[in-house]
């Protein structure tokens, strides 16, 4: 027997591995997106926008961004990126838009650009891409 | 003679509707451990969209009395029951009330079952704001 294995479970509260922050201002299609994802394993935190991503960034740090450029708030999502990439040079993120953005803001490593229209199957092809990456 | 395998495949859902994105997230995680389905809007204006688009299924919906949008939490849901008069509405003051609530819910829900104490959840929905890095 194995010890403690009669008591209650403890909540899952530790961020697991494969943990997605989802940035997108249309919910429907951060819905769309986020339910894909959590069908294909992922744990996923979904933001509204920018500030929503960098206030829950200041508590958890996700293995990977997916975030839309054309965002309401202080800052859009090539914004967000530059503030990620002050805290977290390597963290990668996926950045999706309708409009091709100019090479400049997108030209790290460990940084992807996925255009609109896209099919989910598209975004987990490229998460899983990004996630098996050599740190 | 089988039951219809449909019906098992049948969820409720909850449309949880939080501006603060911290509770938000830890009490949308709690009812996906339930069992339920789970929409998240930070605001009134996207329970709105999520609420007249007619290829999602909502049942209940847990309000944050504090959302921002267009409109209160109290008009949301005044207009839910006008107009969705079969959705349940759930109104939360706090995080503590909202993870009463999703506790309730989840005692009549898919699961008819706890996952975990709602207590633990306002602890580690206070725990995050507290560790936030500066």
């Amino acid at each position: 027997m194995e010890p403690g294995s009669a008591s209650k479970p403890n909540p899952p509260f530790a961020t697991p591995r494969n943990c997605i922050l989802v940035v997108e201002d249309e919910i429907l299609i951060r819905m769309m997106v986020s339910d894909e994802l959590r069908d294909a394993g992922f744990h996923v935190i979904e933001a509204c926008d920018a500030d929503e991503a960098l206030t829950i960034l200041r508590s958890v740090v996700p293995d990977l961004i997916v975030s839309d450029i054309r965002m309401p708030g202080s800052l859009d999502g090539l914004g967000l990126l530059a503030a990620v990439r002050e805290s977290f040079p390597m963290l990668p993120v996926i950045i999706t838009s309708s409009h091709l953005p100019s090479a400049a803001p997108v030209c790290d490593s460990a940084t992807q650009f996925v255009a609109k229209p896209y099919r989910p199957e598209g975004i987990i092809k490229a998460v899983r891409g990004e996630l098996a990456k050599p740190t | 003679m089988s039951a219809d395998p449909a019906a098992e495949e049948i969820v409720s859902s909850v449309l949880i509707m939080d501006g603060d994105i911290v509770s938000r997230h830890v009490i949308a995680d709690y009812l996906r451990h339930c069992g339920y389905g789970v929409v998240e809007a930070a605001n009134t204006d996207e329970a709105l969209i999520a609420l007249c688009e007619p290829t999602l299924s909502v049942d209940v919906i847990l309000c944050d009395m504090s959302a921002l949008g267009s409109q209160t939490g109290f008009e949301l849901a005044s207009w839910v029951r006008t107009n969705r008069p079969e959705l349940e509405v759930r109104l939360a003051g706090g995080v503590e009330m909202a993870a009463q609530t999703a506790a309730e819910l989840c005692e009549s829900g898919p699961h008819l079952a706890r996952p975990y104490e709602p207590e633990a959840v306002v602890d580690y929905i206070k725990r995050l704001r507290a560790s936030r890095l500066p």
